[in-house]
Order: C-alpha cells, then structure tokens, then sequence
C-alpha cells in the first residue's frame, strides 16, 4: 500500500492510515485503554512496520472505525466531495491500486467533456492469502494472538 | 464523553468470537456516492483533523484502516 501511495500521490489522491484498535490483542501490542497508549501504538506502526502514509488516529471508542463497518483491514477511496466511491473489506493493494486507476481515468475522460453519470457495481475480487505472512504479524504481536486466533477458526 | 462500557467491548482484550464478531458491520456500512459521516481524528503529532479536512484536499483519498494485527 506505501508503494500504491507513492505510485498515485503525484495526481492528487492522497492515501492515508487510519489506526483503530488491535485486532488481535496480546503480549507486545495490547488492548487500547487510553489515548495515550493509542498515539503509541500509532507512533510504532510508522517506526516498526514502516507505514509511510499519514495516520491518523481514530477516537477510543473508534466512532470512525466503527461507523465504517469497523472491519480489521478494511480500505476506503472517498472523493473530495466525501462521498466513498470504493469499499473493500479487507485491504488487497492490486484491488485498491485497480480502482483508483479506474477512477483516475474517469477523471481524465471528464477532462476530454465526455458525459458519464455514476452507477452502482458489485464485484468479487481476490487477495493473496499468505498465511505465514499473516501468522508472522500475529507473532510479532506474541504467542497469545496465535493461539487465540487457532482457536477462533 | 464516550462510553465507557462502549470503549471497554472496542477495545476487547481478547481475540474470541463473542468480542469480535459484534464489530464485524461491513454489511451496514455507508453507501457509495453519498457522502459518508465525519469524524475528527487525531495526526501523530497530536493535532486533531476532521476526515472530512483530510478528503476535501485531494481529488481522491485512499483510507486503510487497520492495526498491527
């Protein structure tokens, strides 16, 4: 997603990091139970995970998370006029990196004066599932986040 | 002033079923092409910003949101 951010940030679309709750809480990376810890949490995302894009802080209740779906890994594409134009339940950089290119060139087809109005479209798309990717991040954050997530599924 | 026990069942301690599914509303989220709710969030340096601040600057704005996990 930082290179998905880099590759579009030269043609006005601005990619963003909103930082909720942990989704798997455990030894290295706890529950939130302030505000303070939050902004903490938010500091080590862009100094340990490397996460280049602005975050931004979702309130301790999450009313921004939540009001969204309050999904794990979820991506969002607003326009300027707040009005979401893509959602995606969980976040796969070639879908998000489709549609914005989708979007960029409807932009550019405006330009040229063609006439388009909006619809509505539904569509399933595909995310790799690397599991021992996804079981290393559940590592970083200690053995209790891998134990309770076997037992869940 | 948030609720308590609202902030406490977010921010649940535990990865089990009955603490994190409740939260799992895609399916009741905001509609495309209709303006989405605001909220103000916080930047890194403590500075507070509305996400509406944060969209109206840029033709598009890409949002992830997520954790470590």
């Amino acid at each position: 997603m930082n290179a998905l951010a880099d590759r579009v940030a030269d043609r006005n679309v601005a990619s963003v990091f909103i930082y909720t709750h942990e989704a798997h809480p455990a030894e290295n990376y706890g529950h939130v139970t302030s505000i303070e810890q939050k902004m903490q949490h938010a500091h080590d995302l862009r100094d340990k995970l490397g996460i280049a894009r602005d975050i931004l802080i979702d309130a301790l209740d999450g009313a921004c998370h939540r009001a969204y779906g309050s999904m794990p890994n979820m991506t969002w594409i607003f326009n300027r006029s707040m009005q979401p134009v893509y959602k995606s339940d969980w976040t796969d950089a070639n879908s998000v990196s489709n549609a914005i290119d989708y979007f960029l060139d409807v932009t550019e087809r405006r330009k040229d004066r063609e006439k388009l109005a909006p619809f509505r479209v539904e569509r399933l798309d595909y995310r790799n599932q690397d599991r021992d990717a996804f079981y290393k991040g559940l590592e970083r954050n200690g053995p209790r986040a891998v134990e309770e997530f076997r037992n869940a599924f | 002033m948030a609720d308590a026990d609202l902030i406490t069942r977010y921010n649940y301690d535990t990865f089990v079923p009955e603490k994190f599914r409740p939260w799992m509303r895609f399916d009741e989220s905001p509609p495309l092409g209709e303006a989405g709710p605001d909220f103000s969030l916080m930047r890194l340096n403590g500075s507070t910003v509305t996400l509406k601040e944060v969209v109206s600057a840029h033709a598009y704005t890409i949002a992830e949101f997520g954790s470590f996990t």
